[in-house]
């Protein structure tokens, strides 16, 4: 092979390791923005759970379910770029409309509830809770389980 | 059984399970205020991807909202004096210090989300703002256990 021939191989696999390096940073970003959100609505979940067990002050319940439909309401766009990775299924994407729609009604339900929360405090918004946080239904079909 | 006998039966048995019982309600207000704690966490962390161009700066806003809702909340869950967690004890030993910097911060992280509402995340001035407004770490040095 000539001298020239290497150096074009060379460049090839230069920039082929390259970017596939930074496809991989890129797709990391995407799968670490949609965690930060999917754990936070984790932790106000978790939160307001707390209060209707009694384990935690019920003064800010109407807070944390407005936290929650904040961020229910960004979800769906860390979704829409198509990353395979961390604990979403592929399902996520292959049944997209689907996967959607769910969001979406989690985002009406949850702006539903802190609409009551805010009106009438925990007592008012008690009973909706469970229709409104259908984490489950959703997780079973489109979250990998985690490693314990 | 004597009546001596019931009566070190009975002290025993509170001796026993009375502990058990108050370490359940000291962890419960561990894992709400860890509850708070991480969602700022994670909604800190979506912020600074989107300052840092790494993901799509749409849901800015709502990222600050969440952000200045749950510092409003933070403090109240810092009340009652349950060492453990990642808490120091300096939390409480310097409560007047630990609770006006909470009190900053949510003053600061409401500014913050007034800004990002009314600016949008290609403000130059937000990025200065948040910057300012989610100094974490000066308190994290100061009251916050180092994770193993």
């Amino acid at each position: 092979m000539t001298r020239w021939g290497h150096f074009a191989i060379g460049c090839a696999i230069l920039v082929a390791a390259t970017a596939s390096t930074l496809a991989r940073a890129d797709d990391q970003d995407v799968i670490d923005y949609r965690e930060h959100i999917m754990k936070t609505m984790g932790e106000q979940a978790a939160a307001i759970s707390q209060i209707l067990q009694q384990k935690a002050p019920a003064e800010n319940f109407a807070i944390h379910v407005q936290i929650l439909a904040i961020t229910a309401a960004t979800a769906k766009k860390a979704f829409e770029a198509k990353v395979l990775g961390g604990e979403a299924k592929p399902d996520v994407w292959v049944h997209w409309a689907d996967f959607a729609k769910r969001l979406d009604d989690l985002t009406a339900a949850t702006a539903d509830l802190a609409s009551t929360a805010k009106a009438g405090g925990a007592a008012a918004a008690a009973p909706k809770v469970q229709a409104a946080l259908t984490c489950k239904t959703c997780h079973d079909t489109y979250r990998v389980e985690k490693k314990k | 059984m004597t009546r001596t006998l019931k009566i070190v039966v009975q002290i025993t048995f509170v001796a026993i399970f009375l502990p058990a019982v108050v370490r359940a309600d000291d962890q419960d207000v561990i894992d709400y205020r860890e509850h708070i704690m991480k969602t700022l966490d994670e909604q800190a962390a979506a912020v600074g991807m989107i300052l840092s161009t790494a993901v799509p700066g749409d849901n800015t806003a709502a990222h600050l909202r969440a952000i200045a809702l749950t510092a409003q909340i933070a403090l109240k869950s810092f009340e009652p004096k349950v060492l453990g967690g990642e808490a120091k004890p300096e939390v409480w030993s310097n409560w007047a210090d630990f609770s006006k910097r909470m009190n900053e911060f949510a003053k600061k992280t409401a500014e913050m989300a007034a800004l990002g509402k009314e600016k949008g995340s290609d403000d130059p001035a937000l990025g200065e703002k948040v910057v300012d407004a989610l100094s974490c770490k000066s308190c994290h040095d100061v009251y916050r256990k180092e994770k193993k």
